[in-house]
């Protein structure tokens, strides 16, 4: 037993010798210190008792003196340790190895308390703690004009971790040298605690300096207020007040965020190089998020994210209230300033909200913002639409005329129709605009966060992804409100005016002769006057409305035009000459209405085509050209039973005796 | 390959402790997590389930419980078509809170949405709820109510089954809020959330 006890500290004999030579040599040395530190502990002594008079700088002399102290129980510690070796030294040259390995065990227990110890206070011993209350301080004192008052907080965090960071750096070699790679976690244990500390302290007076309580319960109370919708007489926060604010706590959350990232990826950085047993790394790998999670700086993280959150929505919600209600459209331009505003401050709060560097902030802010767009924007456009379009006068000439005689009299101010119908037809092109802005900044959004953070796990962008779906639902509702307004602009300028247009096709008898058509020819034909009037119906709009928004005009003024023609065509009767008219009538509507938007309108005009089709045929054997499923055949839009009766409103047809043919042929 | 007919969110919210995550992971990875900490902000997690032959995927958001992620969690109500609020059996103040819980539920999410009350762990021997007293609060305020144990997988898979059901059933019959049906339709049109392309295509 002892024997054996004996050759393993003999095999350790060359390494101790080695120790002790090297501590040997810095014998002399210390003395030195020791001595140096015993007269400068008697100096400080008597000046700390004299310098109580003069009071203020005391606490700093205190810590001096302290220091001094603790520097001498070091010094002593050493000498100890040397004695030790100088005693295991003489007892194998004395062969008394029982008293050399009890030696050798205080020695060693002594180096490793002071190399504990020096691992263990190596934050106090490079004044993190001293360092990081002076930074505070100076940010307390910073005048409020300062150029860096706005982000003082931030910046004070910054400084302790960059102290924090420094530290690490410097030591890190220590530790390894020390205790061998993959500790690093056992000192970031300690010194976690003295950061956690300054965090808190540093995060607490920002929001006592900020007023942040108050400010918060104001907010609360706000949405409170709001949301019973008494909200217009309450004082509220200007929104532009916040901004500064809500900028400084981005930039104290980033801070924290970098912080715990720098953290993060120290300790894995050594665990890696210092583990190799997958299962024992793993373990210190949940220590070490063990160790993160439960850090005051992490909770101090969440709670100022918290605030970020609440104030960001608050200021978004307020500020686009602000923009709705300064909105103006400037003449010669589609939207109003309302939606470029709205937009601009949602990319700026999303802006703000990736700078903060947390996922669960951005897709936050997201939802929010989702939901702003969604119901109060959407509901602001929707109610703007709901007022209507104002038809007033009917005729464009007319309209021309008072608008002439009202520049004659100098009194161009518009009336209330005009402001009416500017509202309707600027809340319609703001929807149709707002698409484009959503699916943009859906794009940016997206660019923006990779930017940011390029090493986004799998779950995360689905997260974020998911978030940004919501989006698409804000498309959706605001092609709700394009469609609404559409209807509201058929019901009021549309129908009422394109009815009797149409109907007036009435009027001319379609079962002329060879001379009437030749004379209708000649006139104004009917398809003349329609076009004529659907171009001053549409020429107007053109200008106003985005060309989207006119597409889609054109579009409901073709099925408005479509479905009554085909109404007045079946209470029409036709001879061929007649059926001919249509038949070209048809057409040329068709062309006029097609070239009139950026989409075909073709196939809305099939089944008037295919009706005017037939009342054009020259013989009644002809429909087996069409009919049928030959290579000529038609793709007919209409039923069996709708072709007979269009076939029944041709008069010869009618009469004609293959009419039975026919039925069976259908 | 991950085609799906309906795309559903569902919202797990409820004090902390009450074994929400559990629930997820017990739902979605068929396992009772050891020890895994209290959760931070939102978790995702996705579930592709067939209900009567469609494929129906489960977008679930387990949430923190903690006052100070409320601002996080609350963002995600709106959009949720299932909310489940969770209390522990073995534990009344987690049942207490069930109002301030509600509260929240009727200022943030759709009216429509769908809400199912939950008592879990009903594995411990140490029950403080009897189980009519949470139904009659879950009749009481209109919920679904169900009693489920994360750790022996006691009624988890028929309460998202459950819920995949009825929100099929309502989106057939286009019961739905106008959001949710179209963020159905959307995302059943194009591939998938979470595979590398961006969000454009969700638009
Ligand atoms: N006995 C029992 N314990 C459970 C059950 N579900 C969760 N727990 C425990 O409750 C604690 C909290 O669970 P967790 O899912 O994190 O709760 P959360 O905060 O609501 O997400 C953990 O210690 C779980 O092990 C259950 O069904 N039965
Ligand atoms: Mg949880």
């Amino acid at each position: 037993m002892e024997e054996q006890e004996m050759s393993k500290f003999v095999t350790q004999q060359a390494y101790i010798d080695g120790k002790i030579k090297a501590l040997s040599k810095m014998i002399p040395q210390l003395k030195i210190i020791h001595k140096d530190a015993e007269s400068l502990v008697t100096t400080i002594n008597h000046i700390s008792e004299s310098s109580e008079k003069i009071s203020g700088k005391i606490r700093e002399l205190d810590t001096a003196r302290e220091k001094v102290e603790e520097c001498q129980k070091r010094v002593s510690d050493l000498i100890d340790l040397e004695l030790c070796s100088q005693g295991v030294q003489k007892a194998i040259y004395d062969e008394d190895y029982e008293q050399g390995a009890a030696l050798v065990h205080r020695f060693l227990s002594i180096d490793q308390s002071v190399v504990k110890q020096t691992a263990s206070d190596f934050e106090k011993v490079a004044g993190l703690e001293d360092a990081a209350q002076k930074n505070l301080q100076t940010a307390l004192n910073t005048p409020a004009g300062d150029k860096r008052y706005p982000v003082i907080y931030a910046d004070t965090l910054t400084l302790l971790y960059e102290g924090v960071a420094r530290m690490v750096n410097v030591h890190q070699p220590l530790i390894e040298t020390y205790y061998g790679p993959g500790k690093l976690i056992a000192a970031m244990n300690i010194l976690q605690k003295e950061c956690d500390n300054q965090t808190r302290r540093i995060v607490s007076e920002f929001c006592k300096t900020r007023n942040m309580n108050k400010k918060m319960s104001q907010i609360n109370e706000i949405s409170r207020m709001s949301s019973s919708s008494s909200f217009s007489k309450l004082e509220k926060t200007d929104p532009k007040d916040l901004d500064v604010l809500i900028g400084e706590m981005t930039l104290m959350h980033s801070k924290i965020e970098l912080y715990i990232k720098f953290v993060r990826s120290k300790v894995m950085t050594d665990l890696d190089v210092g583990i190799s047993d997958l299962d024992e790394r793993s373990k210190n790998v949940d220590k070490l998020e063990q160790l993160i999670k439960n850090s005051q700086v992490s909770q101090s993280k969440h709670e100022l994210l918290g605030y970020y959150l609440r104030m960001e929505q608050y200021y978004m919600e307020e500020s686009i209230t602000k923009a709705v209600n300064l909105d103006t459209a400037e003449q010669g331009q589609h939207t109003s300033s309302m939606v470029d505003d709205t937009f601009f401050i949602i990319r700026k709060c999303i802006r703000r909200s990736i700078s903060s560097g947390s996922l669960d902030g951005i897709c936050a802010i997201i939802n929010n913002a989702c939901r702003v767009l969604e119901s109060d924007f959407c509901n602001i456009l929707r109610s703007k639409l709901k007022q209507g379009y104002p038809s007033g006068y009917l005729d464009l000439t007319q309209a021309y005329n008072v608008l002439q005689s009202s520049i004659q009299q100098g009194r161009l101010q518009p009336g209330d129709t005009e402001v009416a119908r500017t509202a309707f037809v600027v809340a319609l092109n703001n929807a149709d605009s707002c698409t484009y802005y959503v699916e943009a900044l859906c794009d940016r959004v997206m660019l923006e966060i990779e930017q940011a953070m390029p090493a986004m796990k799998e779950n995360d962008r689905g997260k974020l992804e998911s978030c940004l779906s919501g989006l698409s639902s804000v498309t959706a509702t605001l092609k709700d409100v394009i469609e609404y307004g559409l209807q509201q602009l058929r019901a009021s300028a549309i129908k009422p005016r394109v009815h009797p247009w149409i109907d007036s096709f009435m009027n001319i008898n379609h079962e002329m002769t060879e001379d009437e058509l030749s004379a209708y020819d000649a006139g104004e034909t009917f398809v003349q006057t329609l076009i004529m009037n659907l171009e001053s119906l549409l020429v107007p709009f053109k200008e106003v409305l985005t060309p989207s928004n006119y597409d889609s005009l054109v579009g409901v003024v073709t099925n408005e035009v479509i479905s009554r023609f085909e109404k007045i065509v079946f209470k029409t009767t036709f001879n061929r000459l007649g059926g001919l008219v249509l038949d070209k009538e048809v057409r040329s509507l068709a062309g006029y209405l097609t070239t009139s938007t950026s989409w075909s309108l073709r196939d809305k005009f099939a089944r008037l085509t295919q009706i005017a089709t037939v009342l054009n045929l020259e013989k009644v054997s002809e429909i087996s050209d069409y009919w049928g499923d030959h290579d000529g055949a038609l793709m007919w839009r209409l039923t069996p039973s709708e072709l007979r009766n269009v076939m029944a409103l041709r008069l010869v047809l009618e009469r004609a005796p293959n009419i039975k043919f026919i039925r069976v042929c259908i | 390959m991950d085609d799906y007919k309906f795309l559903f969110k569902v919202v797990l919210v409820g004090n902390a402790g009450v074994g929400k995550t559990c629930l997820v992971r017990r739902f979605t990875q068929g396992l009772f997590p050891p020890g895994q900490g209290a959760t931070i902000g939102v978790d995702f997690m996705i579930k592709t389930v067939e209900v009567e032959g469609e494929k129906v995927k489960l977008q679930i958001w387990d949430t923190a419980g903690q006052e100070r992620f409320r601002s996080i969690t609350q963002s995600y109500y709106r959009s949720a078509h299932a909310l489940i609020l969770v209390y522990d059996i073995s534990c009344q103040p987690t049942f207490d809170c069930l109002p301030d819980w509600l509260r929240e539920i009727e200022e943030y999410a759709s009216s429509k949405v769908l809400r199912i009350l939950v008592g879990n762990k009903i594995d411990r021997d140490d029950r403080e709820i009897p189980t009519h007293v949470g139904e009659d609060f879950a009749a009481r305020h209109n919920m679904y109510f169900l009693e489920t144990s994360a750790k022996e997988a006691d009624n988890v898979e028929k309460l998202f089954m459950q819920i995949a059901e009825d929100l099929m059933e309502q989106a057939r019959s286009k019961d739905l809020p106008r959001y949710d049906t179209s963020t159905a339709n959307i995302d059943s049109r194009t591939s998938t959330i979470g595979d590398s392309s961006c969000c454009s295509k969700l638009i």
